[in-house]
């Protein structure tokens, strides 16, 4: 299956085409896959170099020129370790700019704690003009790249190192709209990135158990498609929110935000509570905190007998 | 040396009870040369796209930077009344979003210097001739920032980036081992001293500097005295952000009408 990462760089190839002002800059990764973009569009991509809080800095003197920045490392260091300089540079000073990462929660299992990252996202919505996207998919990548990278905000865009593998339509597939992958009346199950996959076999597990599940995926955080939620939680009442992010600022955070109105709703979460110790494959981290199929279904089980 | 300048600063500070002075005396000479006799720009249209820029990298600095300003034309008489009010435009550091002129909203150190050579890639980018100006703080260099910043720019070669330090030794209060013209020739840089309150000195530094889209980045150290022109504000002491009462205004403005 083809990565999410080397469609980034298909789309810039394919972006590069129509638009003469956008500039990349990287932190000496993905240097190899875009090359095709570096020789055909000279002038527009730059390796910096190992110094992440100055590239992104770099970027706000770019969006002053209105050349559109996407800058692009691995996700701790391009947003925990620079996120000062995305506060000032471009919150403060109102400036846009495109943040690609790849990285996000535990992709690079293997490498330890210090390439992990859960708060990524969050510290992003922390921003009005902030907007957040998890592409699960090649598709979703290129149609939400497309759609959003020229619309003057800070984007950042979470690549998983995983897609979710599950088939969505094309027209689906919208910027800021939520997408409703299964119909049922029991529980919702609301994720995003790579766990859709373990959603989808854990809500046809509970099928066979007689639970019906409604399941919400969600490749845009921010801006967050509330109404989706709340149409599924008026029927449903129940939440289970899984996600690869913080468990204390993420995905479960924007659901209670945007349904604490409705009387009547059980809410549970499945997120990363605390750093993940290990150097095990992705699978067997998610495994560790259990989230995968079978913690999914125990979860549910919790609340809907 | 602009005591009518260093006046119009201590009043501001004093009014609204903000501001550091020390660091405003040490580069107003500085600022107020670039703006008479080396930046191109217009004031009434502060972002004219041929325009040099001028990144305030040491945003405390500002009461200097703001004076200029308004002798410039970008600035009015009641925004520098109004200086660090609710109803003003002009704080304790500036923010671009609001202030004519302001390229950088600076404050927290290492941002400006950093943000002023992505301006250069993007003018070299653009094929531009602007230059670009960033004056930083000896103290800002403790700052990892400006180093990274250091290796890129001499790497990307971008000859139309110029730093200036205002060298007042702040820097050396902590770090005594301080030879900043050294560590900026090591990085790449071509290296110029000067008196950085001798107009004289700047005339003839400026006046021979070559930009080039595709050059050496240039840096300008420039020895200042850190709250020069009042003695008993000057070196490092508790001035720093200290506001004068009115009888250290009187004897400010005394010592500054000699």
């Amino acid at each position: 299956m083809k990565k999410i990462r080397q469609e980034f760089a298909d789309t810039l190839l394919e972006v590069g085409e129509v638009d003469n002002d956008f500039v990349v800059m990287v932190g000496d990764i993905s240097h190899g896959i875009l090359q095709p973009f570096a020789k055909k569009f000279p002038g527009r991509y730059y390796n910096i170099g190992i110094c992440e809080p100055t590239i992104v800095n770099m970027a706000a003197g770019l969006s002053k020129l209105n050349i559109t920045p996407v800058v692009h490392t691995i996700a701790p260091f391009i947003t925990e370790r620079s996120y000062e300089q995305i506060k000032l540079d471009f919150g403060y000073q109102n400036l846009p700019i495109n943040i690609v990462s790849v990285g996000g929660a535990f992709d690079y299992a293997q490498l330890g704690c210090s390439h992990h990252c859960y708060t990524d996202v969050s510290l992003i919505c922390h921003f009005k003009r902030g907007t957040v996207v998890i592409p699960g998919s090649c598709m979703e990548f290129n149609i939400l790249f497309k759609e959003s990278y020229k619309n003057g905000l800070i984007n950042y865009y979470r690549i998983p190192e995983f897609p979710h593998g599950i088939e969505i339509s094309r027209e689906k597939i919208k910027f800021g709209e939520g997408v409703l992958i299964s119909e049922g009346s029991d529980v919702t199950i609301v994720t995003t990135g790579t766990q859709l996959k373990n959603a989808v076999e854990a809500a046809e597990a509970l099928k066979k158990d007689g639970i019906s599940v409604e399941i919400l995926y969600y490749h845009t955080i921010k801006p967050f498609d509330g109404e989706l939620l709340r149409k599924s939680l008026s029927k449903t009442k129940h939440l289970l929110c899984v996600e690869e992010l913080s468990a204390h600022d993420g995905l479960f955070n924007l659901c209670l935000r945007n349904s604490y109105e409705i009387d009547g709703i059980k809410y549970k979460q499945m997120a990363i509570e605390d750093f993940v110790h290990g150097y095990g494959t992705y699978e067997e981290l998610c495994e560790k905190i259990g989230l995968n199929s079978n913690g999914i279904i125990n979860k549910v089980k919790t609340f809907i007998k | 040396m602009n005591n009518d300048l260093r006046i119009k600063i201590a009043e501001m500070v004093k009014r609204s009870g903000e501001g550091h002075l020390p660091s405003s005396y040490s580069i107003v000479d500085i600022i107020d040369f670039l703006y008479g006799k080396v930046l191109k720009y217009n004031p009434k249209k502060p972002d004219w796209e041929d325009r040099d820029y001028f990144i305030l990298s040491k945003g405390h600095g500002c009461g200097g930077f703001y004076v200029v300003l308004h002798k410039y034309g970008f600035i009015t008489d009641q925004d520098i009344q109004d200086y660090s009010t609710i109803t003003g435009v002009l704080g304790g550091h500036p923010d671009m979003t609001i202030v004519p002129g302001a390229e950088a909203s600076t404050g927290s150190l290492g941002h400006g210097f950093p943000t002023s050579m992505g301006i250069a890639l993007g003018l070299k980018i653009k094929n531009m001739d602007n230059k670009v100006f960033a004056l930083l703080g000896d103290g800002e260099c403790h700052e990892g920032t400006i180093w990274e910043s250091a290796n890129v720019a001499a790497n990307l070669k971008l000859g139309s980036l110029c730093a200036i330090i205002d060298w007042n030794k702040s820097g050396a209060q902590l770090m005594p081992i301080d030879d900043l013209p050294a560590k900026w020739k090591s990085f790449g840089w071509e290296v110029h001293e000067i008196d950085g309150h001798s107009e004289e000195e700047m005339a003839n530094c400026f006046g021979k500097l070559n930009f080039e889209k595709v050059g050496v980045p240039k840096v300008i150290i420039a020895h200042t005295i850190k709250g020069k022109g009042v003695s008993f504000i000057e070196g490092h002491g508790p001035w720093h952000h200290k506001i004068p009462s009115e009888l250290e205004m009187n004897q400010i403005v005394n010592e500054l009408s000699k």
